[in-house]
């Protein structure tokens, strides 16, 4: 049977790259706090200088997606509603509450965590001190660090499963509607996570010990998204998952969808190629691209599969960057981001960031890394 | 760290943060904008949705909502004008939104017995209505749901405009009225290119339009008038141009709409000047083939017959084909079989026809009862419902004076009644009798008869028509047939056998596909298929219109009447009149060589505005001085046309160009002066529907919204009405002014405004016929908004008319009672001349190029040009291997564009193309391509279908816009950009030809009917690389 | 009520619709105020429309209508009618003309996710509702939709869909779209009413639904619809020109 509409409509795109733009540093950030745990948590000093890599880049993600997610609103000066009406039935709702929640605690685990610097600072006699003695709450313990980073791990993972149910159970998207979704979220997450840090890595010299750990770890990451990408695949193909092969089977056709499997593939070879046989050299170039294929995988995601008709025929153009128009929002959430991490690295002492709890760290007279002049 | 360090991250975070500012610009501005960062709807639930005009209380009452009127008018999105119900906000004098006029049945099925109260159509459409509120659903389409938006279109003329400038250079100033009718009238050096003379000056009912030709009349007759369509206002036009002004040049569009159609009609019924014209009886018939019309796709009434179409193929008993080079709307899947679509090679239909004929023929599938009647006492005898002159005798001597007319009683010698003349009424049609010729008796003649037969002067070869058909349709095989139309030989014998299956519960039906070379004898063969089976009159066959109710000469007032007035005088400027009435002819017969003339002449077509553009631009037959064009736009809708346009852009080829109308289309580009004019909702008429209704019917419009135009110093809204009137009161025309309008009395009542005219109108159809409506009661009044206008009425009319003539605003118009449409098996209006076999004015005139004569009967002939050479030879198909075609938008018209909602649906037109000939093209799906005619390109989107004939291509008609808003219009020195929406897709016309076997340009057109020729034209198409 | 109007109402079923009016009518004023609570009524109507395929001529009075009568914003259709040309194996190229609107569904996945409970169904009548001056705007219900019918009014910037013109049939009346249905093919009333034109058009009909697999319990249901088109359609898309430089846009940058 041939089938040719004559007369038919678009469906515009209703999320708008803000959401790709909240999934990618959310799913960063949530995958980040991690990294942080084995310093800041588990107490290895060896990590510290991944955790502090680790938390810098979950802090900021943490605080720039949700920003993006109120702009995706349409009604964002309403968005004080999700506290007062919930919906049990709606992974948003509960969504909020986690998103709130994580990041309250993830602002406590590095407040912790920072504390004693802070104090230190407090204690130096310049134009800013009084403001450090505020944010230290004239204390410099922080045994408690541990206990919050924690509690930001537990938010973590609910950041991680709502993010990726919210968008799986949505049966009318049969390209969102995979069980293997959630994970893939969390893995491109943490590529994109390792991808943020090695390139920050680079930035803040950081060393190339440092940077072979993380490229092993992203070399590990692309590995777990191509296993999971082949196991997409595979469930497709043979009919096993009849979501996927649905999923599959709503795109194939297209040469654009083609192009992107092509393209995704290479975005995890590549990366993964350089990370394994040049692990201490490459930072900026895998840290690059990593960065580039977790959000080109929501942006995929998101956008091509709001391209796809549910009932009509071929692809709606929302797959398209939408012009600058479009693309602002994008920028935008970039914008912020990178103005918190010069903020975050100006303003707080990310890099005399120490085991939480230990005594013995704490140098006895501070090695001041202030860059903010009195 | 360093100083430069920092101030790059400052740098870097201004940057960042600027960023982040533009980018979420829009989020802080609705953010602050608080609880609705867009605009708060009216309702939280049904968002900006009015409140519901009225309410159905539980006991079924209805409560008004006060703060809209529901009023019942006209709608002219299309020529359809379906009666519809409007629904007004008051306050804001805005219309809301339009439906359908239960009482109307272009607009409803099951439409109300009259004498329903208004309150009560009101309430049969809420849910407690029968059928929940849906067995009276009363309806306009998209478009008639659309156009409402027309009156508020950004680019609507509301002022008089005048050139500044060159003609057609889209520069206008803004004057009064005042000054329009001034220089209109008087002429004078009025764009500073000289003298132009005013209509008071052309208006010289003496002097000859053309010094050596007294036949074409008075200069007056160079005041010619172009009114597209009968929108109920053309009585108003025709007092002012013929009985008062005295020229003789009115046309509609008729030439370029579907005048081949309409002329192959009025062949066979045997008035080829009013082309009448009947519809299948679409709720009753069993077998339709619809071929070159397209049932619920377009159509005319468009509305009426998709919902007829829809219900009988679904719940009714009709089966149907629609023969058609395009598949569209008028097919439809799932209704099975009942409805199926077959392609057929562009203008060729009448070989189709014809095929069918002779398998008819062959097989005796003929109603031969029905032909042999060949008078209506026969015919009332033997219980037809018409007659037909198959068994009249024709002469086809070729020596014989009268070759080609039909015999009759004097030139057999018969002695003729006490003072008849030879050839008159009084003198018989023959027809064969074993002793010979005799006259149409009061029963059955013989068939088919082909002898001598003794004539006054000696022997005269003679046949019946019906022979002569049969001969015509055994001319070629099935085979030729099969091959000409691209239909297999089953598939012709097939459909003939279907269609003599169904006795007279079958039809043909056809239109706009009948736009093509040879589109006067398909059409003519075509209908001829009805009449073989005889279903004229019958239920269930083809019926007429039923008639209606007119507004010019009731019993009340004569509006027709102009006292004092003038006949004009004079031939046509379309030259369809006989060649031989012409000096030109009688010079050349006197020097030795009558043919060809310098131009084609139609003696058996209508009005021809399409050939007035080669009468303009060429002096042939004579020089017009002033055009006017009101509702039209043949700019955009004649085939060819734009080969003409630098012609009609100079000033000294027709002086005087004068655009009535409330839009700049591609015509009124080229005017002069733009008279605005009321639309639709604004403006008063009364009109009767093309066809398709079996009942009387008029539909009233009235101004049910305050026009929107400027007015005139004296507070009237300045419409077409009001200029007619004002520049014939000017000039001191008879039949306006004070006392313009007689009454039953003799008694004088003013013309100086429109209501004077349209009131005393709607007196007329509410007391014409033999009864008068009732008086509308307070309540009427009040429910259906007539309120509005109740002063009026009463200011204007008697007292013991205004009510009356409220009913008929009130109801929309008056409408026969839907009970009333059949007698019996009958249908209650029959048509009552005999059907024309053989058409002994086409039988017997000559053609002006060639001298030659053409059948009179239908029959299959190829595409000619003008001198009669085939279209093929001169462009041969394997040069212009494609046909092209163009089809009706089913959402769209020629100026919906306008109506901006319909672009919502459908934003432009396609190039749609058989699968075929993309492939042998390289042309996939979505390619951009070009088309080229010997006339022009076009160039567009590839849509590759299977619903399209093979070798052609298919076009909606609608796009393609110039003006309308296409391109930049400046006013006042004030410019309007065009806007590019307006101006998608591509214009067929733009493919049309100038007909090259001519020696004065003119395009295209049916060498019989002088119809353009818009199908099947000759093309070739590219990929665009 | 007046002889001629009681002749009128006749032999329909005058208790059923004198009841339904009266409780549209008591309902009214509570959807008018947008209340998510609205009173229930278990016996009152609960609407729902036949779509008769072989009926529908494509002319897109419903279309149009519903832009009319809702003032439904420039880029977005409430209702739509799809144009198709399909060839099936061993027939002839055949049109068919399929409208779409929301299915008010009995099990609709738009409701269970909308985070703030916007969106709601109708107690009783069962219209699938969003409350603009509650909803946040998150479009996850336009997401969830599976046929489409949900859009984000870049006017008022909340979740917009066909209503089933709720503020009419409240008020006695038809949806806007019915009452002009050229065609003849959109059939509206009250599914619980086994009198109901509607009622008896589902009992004399074998009918569907669109994307049956969705389990959403339509209450849209349609006469011939073939199941090629009752999803997504594979096939060519219809031509979409790109008009660039439009004078109207809504003021929205993302
Ligand atoms: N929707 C809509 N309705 C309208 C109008 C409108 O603009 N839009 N306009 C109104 C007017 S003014 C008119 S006159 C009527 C016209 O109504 P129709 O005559 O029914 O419509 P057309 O599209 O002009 O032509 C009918 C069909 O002829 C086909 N055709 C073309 N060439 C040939 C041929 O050589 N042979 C055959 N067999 N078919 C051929 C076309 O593909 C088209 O489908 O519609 C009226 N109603
Ligand atoms: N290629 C191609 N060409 C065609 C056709 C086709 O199908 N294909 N169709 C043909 C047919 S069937 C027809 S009938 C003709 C139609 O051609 P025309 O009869 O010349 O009419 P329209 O193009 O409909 O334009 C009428 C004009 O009237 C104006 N108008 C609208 N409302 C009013 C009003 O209330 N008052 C006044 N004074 N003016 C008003 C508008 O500006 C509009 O442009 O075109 C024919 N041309
Ligand atoms: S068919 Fe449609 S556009 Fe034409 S007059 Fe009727 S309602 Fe208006
Ligand atoms: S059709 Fe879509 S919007 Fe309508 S009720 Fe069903 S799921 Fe909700
Ligand atoms: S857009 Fe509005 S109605 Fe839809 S889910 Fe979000 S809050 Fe609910
Ligand atoms: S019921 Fe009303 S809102 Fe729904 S599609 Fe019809 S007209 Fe539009
Ligand atoms: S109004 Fe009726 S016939 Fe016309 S497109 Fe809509 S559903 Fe079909
Ligand atoms: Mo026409």
């Amino acid at each position: 049977m041939q089938i040719h509409e004559l007369v038919g409509t678009v469906h515009e795109a209703a999320w708008l790259p803000w959401a790709v733009q909240y999934f990618f540093l959310i799913g960063i950030s949530a995958t980040a706090v991690f990294l942080t745990f084995p310093a800041f948590v588990l107490g290895r000093r060896a990590q510290l200088p991944i955790a502090r890599l680790a938390l810098l880049t979950a802090v900021t993600t943490g605080i720039a997606g949700p920003v993006a997610l109120l702009a995706d609103l349409h009604q964002p000066a309403r968005f004080w509603e999700f506290f007062v009406y919930t919906n049990a039935t709606s992974w948003m709702a509960w969504g909020a509450w986690i998103v709130m929640s994580y990041v309250i605690l993830l602002l406590l685990y590095a407040w912790a965590v920072h504390r004693p610097a802070f104090y230190r600072w407090g204690k130096d006699n310049w134009r800013f001190a009084w403001l450090f003695r505020l944010l230290s709450l004239r204390g410099e313990a922080n045994g408690f660090a541990r206990s919050f980073g924690i509690g930001a791990g537990v938010a973590a993972l609910g950041i991680l499963l709502y993010t990726g149910m919210e968008v799986a159970v949505v049966h009318s998207r049969p390209l969102w509607n995979t069980p293997l979704l959630p994970l893939q979220f969390a893995a491109t997450g943490a590529v994109g996570a390792l991808g943020v840090m090695l390139v920050l890595g680079r930035f803040f010299d950081t060393g190339p010990t440092i940077e072979a750990w993380m490229n092993r770890l992203l070399a590990a990451g692309l590995a777990v998204v191509a296993a999971l990408g082949a196991l997409w695949f595979l469930v497709a193909f043979s009919g096993l998952s009849a979501s996927h092969t649905e999923a599959l089977a709503s795109v194939a056709g297209f040469p654009v969808w083609q192009n992107i499997a092509l393209w995704a593939a290479a975005a995890i070879v590549i990366p993964f190629l350089i990370a394994i046989l040049a692990p201490a050299r490459s930072g900026w170039v895998t840290g690059l691209i990593a960065i580039h294929a977790a959000w080109m995988f929501r942006w995929t995601v998101f956008m091509g599969g709001q391209a796809v008709p549910k009932v009509g025929s071929g692809l709606y153009d929302a797959l398209m960057p939408t012009g600058l128009e479009g693309m602002m929002g994008v920028i935008g959430t970039f914008g912020l981001w990178i103005f918190l991490l010069i903020v975050y690295t100006t303003f707080v002492p990310w890099d005399e960031a120490d085991l939480p709890g230990d005594p013995a760290s704490i140098p006895t007279s501070a090695p001041s890394s202030r860059t903010v002049q009195g | 760290m360093s100083t430069r360090r920092n101030v790059l991250k400052g740098a870097v975070a201004t940057g960042a943060l600027g960023a982040f500012a533009v980018g979420y610009s829009e989020t802080v501005k609705k953010v602050l904008r608080g609880k609705w960062s867009g605009e708060q709807p009216r309702k939280n639930v049904t968002g900006n949705a009015p409140d519901p005009e009225y309410r159905v209380t539980a006991d079924g009452q209805i409560e008004l909502n006060p703060e809209q009127a529901v009023s019942y008018a006209m709608c002219i999105g299309c020529t359809s004008m379906c009666g519809v119900r409007v629904r007004v906000d008051k306050a804001n004098n805005k219309v809301l939104r339009v439906s359908g006029n239960p009482y109307s049945p272009l607009s409803t099925n099951e439409f109300l017995p009259y004498e329903t109260p208004v309150r009560e159509s009101l309430a049969v459409l809420g849910q407690s209505g029968k059928g929940d509120g849906m067995l009276h659903r009363s309806t306009a389409c998209g478009r008639g749901n659309a156009v409402l938006e027309q009156l508020d279109n950004p680019r609507r003329v509301l002022k008089p405009l005048k050139r500044v400038g060159p003609r057609g250079s889209g520069q206008w100033e803004t004057i009064s009225f005042e000054q329009l009718v001034e220089e209109v009238v008087e002429g004078g050096d009025l764009f500073g290119e000289g003298k132009v003379a005013g209509l008071r000056e052309i208006r010289d009912l003496e002097t000859p339009i053309k010094a050596d030709a007294p036949e074409f009349g008075p200069r007056a007759n160079g005041v010619v008038m172009l009114s597209s369509v009968n929108d109920g206002r053309d009585n108003m036009n025709l007092r002012w141009l013929k009985k008062a002004y005295g020229s003789t040049n009115y046309a509609r569009h008729g030439s370029y709409c579907g005048g081949s159609y309409r002329s192959g009609s009025g062949a066979m019924f045997g008035n080829v000047k009013k082309m009448p014209h009947a519809k299948p009886d679409f709720e009753e018939a069993e077998f339709i083939i619809f071929i070159g019309t397209a049932p619920g796709n377009a159509g005319n009434p468009f509305k009426r017959i998709g919902a007829l179409v829809a219900e009988a193929r679904s719940s009714g008993k009709l089966d149907y084909v629609v023969i058609d080079p395009v598949l569209n709307n008028a097919q439809n899947g799932p209704s099975g079989d009942r409805s199926r679509w077959l392609p057929i090679i562009p203008g060729t239909d009448g070989a189709l026809a014809m095929g069918m004929m002779r398998w008819m023929f062959e097989n005796d599938r003929l109603n031969k009862t029905y032909l042999a009647q060949p008078s209506k006492a026969a015919a009332t005898a033997a219980g037809e419902a018409s007659w037909t002159n198959a068994t009249h005798l024709v002469i086809v001597d070729e020596n014989h004076p009268r070759m080609g007319k039909l015999l009759r009683g004097s030139d057999v010698g018969m002695k003729l009644a006490e003072g008849a003349k030879p050839y008159d009424d009084s003198d018989p049609y023959m027809v064969a009798s074993d002793k010979g010729p005799v006259p149409v008796g009061d029963g059955p003649a013989p068939l088919f008869f082909n002898a001598l037969v003794n004539g006054k002067d000696g022997p005269i070869a003679v046949k019946t028509g019906l022979t002569l058909l049969r001969e015509e349709a055994e001319r070629l095989s099935y085979e030729e047939y099969a091959a000409a139309c691209g239909i297999p030989v089953e598939t012709i014998t097939g459909l003939a056998k279907e269609f003599t299956s169904h006795g007279r519960k079958a039809a043909v039906n056809t239109h706009g596909g009948m736009m093509s070379g040879s589109g006067f004898y398909n059409a003519f063969a075509l209908m001829m298929l009805n009449t073989l089976i005889g279903n004229l009159n019958w239920k269930g066959g083809t019926i007429m219109l039923g008639g209606w109710y007119p507004d010019t000469n009731g019993p009340a007032y004569d509006l027709a009447k102009v006292v004092g007035g003038v006949k004009p005088k004079g031939l046509p400027l379309g030259r369809n009149v006989p060649y031989e009435k012409t000096s030109e002819f009688k010079a050349k017969q006197a020097a030795g060589k009558p043919f060809p003339a310098e131009g084609p002449w139609y003696p058996n077509a209508p009005g021809l505005a399409t050939e007035w553009f080669s009468s303009m631009i060429n002096g042939y037959p004579y020089n017009i001085e002033a055009l006017i064009l009101r509702n039209a736009n043949p700019i955009y809708g004649i085939a060819g046309i734009e080969h003409l346009v630098p012609k009609l852009k100079d000033p000294s080829v027709v002086p005087l160009i004068i655009s009535i109308d409330p839009f700049i289309n591609e015509s009124t580009a080229l005017a002069d002066y733009i008279v605005p004019d009321t639309v639709m909702y604004e403006s008063w008429g009364f009109a009767k529907p093309w066809n398709g209704v079996p009942t009387k019917i008029t539909t009233a419009r009235w101004p049910v919204v305050e026009p929107k135009v400027a007015k005139t110093k004296d507070g009237v809204p300045i419409d077409v009405d009001m200029f007619l009137i004002a520049t014939a009161k000017r000039m001191g025309l008879p039949g306006f002014g004070d006392a313009a309008i007689p009454d039953k009395d003799g008694i004088m009542h003013p013309l100086n405004r429109p209501e004077d005219f349209y009131l005393r109108g709607a007196v007329n159809v509410a007391t014409v016929g033999g009864s008068a409506v009732p008086d509308a009661s307070d309540d009427d009044l009040k429910v259906s908004g007539v309120e509005r206008i109740r002063d009026l009425l009463q200011g204007t009319l008697k007292p013991d008319e205004w009510r009356k003539a409220a009913t008929i605003f009130a109801k929309g118009g008056r409408y026969e009672n839907k009970d009333l449409s059949y007698k019996g098996e009958k249908s209650a209006h029959p048509y009552g001349k005999p059907m024309q076999v053989y058409n002994e004015g086409v039988g017997s005139a000559r053609s002006a190029l060639t001298g030659r004569r053409s059948p009179g009967v239908p029959t299959w002939r190829e595409a000619e040009f003008a001198d009669g050479s085939k279209v093929a030879d001169i462009y041969p198909l394997s040069e212009w291997p494609v046909k092209v075609i163009s089809f009706k938008s089913p959402l769209h018209n020629s100026y919906s564009v306008g109506a901006k909602s319909l672009l919502r649906i459908t934003a432009s037109n396609t190039v749609n193309m058989a699968r075929e000939l993309a492939e042998q093209h390289g042309i996939q799906n979505g390619d951009q391509v070009v088309l080229t005619s010997p006339g022009g390109s076009v160039q567009g989107v590839a849509v590759v279908r299977d619903g399209v004939a093979k070798n052609t291509v298919a076009i909606e008609h609608g796009f393609g816009h110039r003006a309308f808003g296409a391109s930049d219009i400046t006013i006042d020195g004030v410019t309007l950009a065009g806007d590019p929406r307006l101006a998608t897709g591509m214009l067929q016309n733009d493919l049309g030809l100038v007909d090259p076997t001519r020696s004065k340009p003119g395009v295209w057109v049916d060498p019989i009917s002088g119809a353009a020729v818009r199908q099947a034209l000759p093309a070739k198409i590219e990929k665009i690389a | 009520m007046d002889s001629s109007r009681r002749q009128f109402l006749g032999s329909i079923g005058q208790v059923t619709i004198g009841a339904a009016a009266s409780i549209a009518g008591a309902n009214s004023a509570d959807a008018a105020s947008g209340s998510a609570t609205d009173a229930t009524n278990a016996t009152g109507p609960h609407w729902g429309m036949v779509i008769d395929l072989r009926k529908c001529i494509g002319c897109q009075a419903c279309t149009v209508a519903c832009i009319m009568e809702n003032d439904v914003p420039e880029d977005a259709l409430r209702t739509n009618v799809s144009v198709y040309e399909v060839v099936k194996e061993g027939r002839d190229p055949a049109m068919v003309m399929l409208p779409r609107l929301c299915n008010h569904c009995d099990e609709p996945p738009c409701i269970p996710v909308c985070p703030v409970g916007a969106t709601y169904k109708k107690e009783g009548t069962g219209e699938v509702l969003v409350d603009a001056s509650v909803c946040v705007g998150c479009a996850y219900c336009v997401q969830a939709c599976p046929y489409d019918a949900r859009f984000i009014n870049h006017e008022t910037q909340t979740a917009d869909k066909c209503t089933f013109c709720v503020h009419r049939t409240e008020a006695g009346l038809l949806p806007a779209c019915v009452e002009t249905c050229v065609g003849g093919a959109r059939i509206f009333g009250d599914l619980n009413d086994p009198e109901s034109t509607v009622s008896r058009l589902l009992a004399e009909n074998d009918v569907s639904v669109l994307r049956p697999e969705m389990h959403t319990a339509p209450n849209v249901y349609y006469i011939q619809l073939d199941e090629a088109l009752d999803g997504r359609v594979a096939g060519e898309a219809a031509y979409r020109p790109m008009v660039t430089d439009a004078p109207e846009s809504h003021g929205e940058s993302v």
